[in-house]
């Protein structure tokens, strides 16, 4: 893990919901940095009391083991069960945030952008592995982008999944493919989730910049505007996107096709890329341009968020089914995964 | 996969093994060690290629390719003489072509048809293309074909995160000119190091039309076992709404012979990952099988099958085995 604000160790500080005021966050939110390693120190200007609204600025660990942050605390205080037990089911819906392995290039230090290469072994470990942390959470439709890695990703997560369910990749490209790619029985469309890939979601595009390695771009622009173009919000290398342009289309997919499935009650994972992610953490947690700058979201941990009336809160990173004293996110996921060991193999 | 349709895997099997220093002799004696292994009805008559598929002998292969035993031979063909007159100059180079047909994907687990639907690899599917990769870890690759589906691309990129050479598969994108612009590479050197991955429908499975997503029970209560049968074993009947296997050799084909082909003839090594049907068209082209046998032909999951084209003709070289397998004739698994 690289030292820079990583989102996998925000996780810890669980339950950061908005629009609820109550003491309980503070002790949930002071227990579970005692829960953190020793190495990892915060440098956090959050825990705004007003209203609650956490925001984290920057965080720096070297190292966090799965097994020391206790991601799952029921976070709901009882004033906020007893709100919700009269609302419907439906109403809570998943979102997980997936951000793929190391591909080749990461490997060889290129930078990759939206130049499609693939995972490496290890990239695809780190899939599987994945895959493990969230083979209890419903996943109803997974989007992805159109690059192989993020695909790959979504795949081998899903080959751990619990559900039996099968992820079948939408094809819409031409009218050819869509009758092609036809399913002829209603049962095995149930039994079907349906993954859609989409450009908005691929990795910000790094223009004249992609398969350059670090050296070579020092050389051929100079280290303060490299340095520039990938630490700023605003300002797109030559031919390629700045972060807000990443932002701008990322968000504007996510507004418009995603969180319209989940308000119809869908579960949803996302397989992405470290700046199409981060812009939608952006918009979920409300981060300026300043804080999503510092952000870095963990490669092959899943994030988890849950969808409630209109909210996003932030659940952290569910660890694996290995790590035993974990408690189930919500009760609605807790019964999830009932079901799930209920089901005769 | 130890049917009693000759399998074009346990042939290949047979073959290829790398065999350290074979220049004199040896055919003799790897003949007749093998020969033991066979399945009924084989027979083998080949020397030892190199792995890295310089100068390959004389190779004749007889496979028996139904169970009725009847042996036809696959000798190398010649190539149709096309119109291209730069073809001639390229006949002394040699290409390597390598087949792979992907492995188990989450619907042949749950026994469904699946034809044209993208449904992904399972573990064991995973797995299987990583075995792959290490048979063919040290035959060169400059080019990439594969189908739209992810279980073709998938398995592709997992061989190839197998192999030695280091070079990094790219998948070309061209479906708008945005597509394109986005996925520009701006180092020389880093497109030297770069295999190109074309994705090609054309490379698909077989189109099933409504059999789609249906099990064996319900395609059988549906329109009757035999119907199923004949659109499942026959070469020209398709299932409703779908393509019977003539019309995916059509589709195939073409597209081998127009796009693969002159990457071959230009000295290009190639790898197609795809499916059974796709592929077993283009061995049809390659071998020069009549539809009787083609329909006959089952090629193994996830065991890569070597050509070699050589002075405009494809030669056969079988399976190459993984290299944990050196100076092992036999085969593990039938």
């Amino acid at each position: 893990m690289a030292t820079g604000a990583h989102l996998h160790a925000m996780g810890c500080m669980q339950g950061q919901m908005k629009n609820h005021s109550n003491g309980s966050q503070n002790l949930a939110g002071s227990s579970q940095l005692r829960m953190v390693n020793e190495s990892f120190y915060t440098d956090l200007r959050l825990f705004r009391q007003d209203n609650l609204h956490f925001k984290i600025w920057k965080l720096s660990m070297a190292c966090m083991s799965g097994s020391q942050f206790l991601v799952a605390d029921p976070i709901e205080s009882s004033s906020i069960r007893s709100s919700c037990d009269n609302h419907r089911r439906n109403n809570e819906t998943a979102l997980i945030l997936l951000r793929h392995g190391e591909s080749m290039w990461n490997e060889k230090n290129l930078f990759t952008g939206c130049v499609d290469v693939p995972l490496t072994q290890k990239g695809a470990n780190e899939a599987i592995e994945a895959g493990k942390r969230i083979c209890s959470i419903p996943v109803d439709m997974i989007y992805t982008s159109v690059l192989i890695r993020a695909q790959m990703t979504a795949m081998l997560a899903m080959a751990q999944h619990r559900s039996k369910k099968v992820p079948i990749i939408v094809h819409n490209e031409s009218e050819q493919a869509q009758t092609w790619s036809n399913v002829y029985s209603a049962k095995t469309k149930k039994e079907s989730i349906p993954v859609i890939t989409a450009w908005q979601l691929n990795e910000r595009m790094y223009g004249e910049l992609q398969g350059l390695n670090k050296q070579e771009t020092a050389d051929q622009f100079g280290k303060e505007k490299v340095h520039e173009w990938r630490r700023s919000f605003n300002i797109p290398p030559p031919n390629g996107e700045s972060l807000e342009m990443c932002a701008q289309r990322a968000v504007s997919y996510f507004k418009e096709q995603i969180e319209p499935q989940l308000s119809l009650g869908k579960n949803v994972m996302i397989a992405a890329h470290g700046n199409s992610l981060r812009s939608i953490i952006m918009y979920l947690d409300n981060l300026t341009s300043q804080e999503v700058i510092n952000l870095e979201l963990s490669t092959g941990i899943p994030m988890l968020y849950v969808f409630k009336e209109g909210n996003f809160i932030r659940r952290g990173n569910p660890t694996g089914p290995s790590e035993a004293g974990v408690y189930a996110y919500t009760k609605n996921l807790a019964l999830y995964r009932q079901k799930l060991d209920d089901m005769p193999e | 996969m130890a049917s009693s349709v000759a399998c074009l895997h346990a042939a290949s099997s047979i073959q290829a093994q790398g065999f350290k220093g074979s220049s004199t002799g040896s055919p003799n004696k790897i003949g007749a060690f093998p020969l033991r292994m066979v399945l009924k009805g084989f027979s083998l008559d080949v020397p030892l290629p190199e792995r890295k598929g310089n100068c390959p002998r004389s190779l004749n292969l007889h496979v028996v390719r139904s169970s009725s035993s009847q042996s036809s031979i696959a000798d190398p063909i010649e190539l149709p003489s096309n119109s291209n007159s730069t073809d001639s100059q390229k006949k002394s180079t040699e290409a390597s072509l390598i087949l792979i047909r992907h492995g188990e994907s989450l619907w042949n687990e749950k026994n469904l048809f699946t034809g044209c639907v993208d449904v992904p690899l399972t573990k064991k599917g995973v797995e299987e293309a990583i075995e792959a990769g290490k048979r063919i870890r040290n035959i060169p690759i400059d080019m990439i074909y594969t189908s739209s589906l992810i279980r073709a691309q998938m398995t592709a990129m997992l061989v190839m995160s197998e192999h030695r050479r280091r070079k990094v598969p790219i998948i070309i994108h061209k479906e708008t000119e945005e597509a394109q612009r986005w996925s520009q590479i701006y180092s020389e050197e880093t497109k030297m190091q770069s295999i190109p991955v074309i994705t090609a429908w054309q490379l698909n499975e077989r189109m099933y039309g409504e059999l789609q997503g249906l099990n064996k029970q319900e395609t059988a209560e549906l329109f009757g076992k035999e119907k199923v049968h004949e659109w499942r074993r026959s070469y020209d009947v398709p299932p409703p709404n779908g393509e019977s296997l003539e019309m995916c050799a059509e589709r195939s084909v073409t597209y081998f012979r127009d796009q693969i082909v002159p990457q071959l003839l230009a000295g290009k090594n190639v790898m197609i990952a795809a499916h059974g049907n796709s592929l077993r068209s283009i061995i049809m082209y390659l071998d020069k099988l009549t539809s009787q046998e083609v329909i006959k032909l089952e090629l193994s999951t996830g065991i890569p099958m070597l050509y070699i084209l050589k002075n405009g003709k494809f030669i056969r070289r079988g399976s190459p085995i993984a290299p944990s397998e050196a100076g092992v004739y036999a085969y593990s698994r039938v």
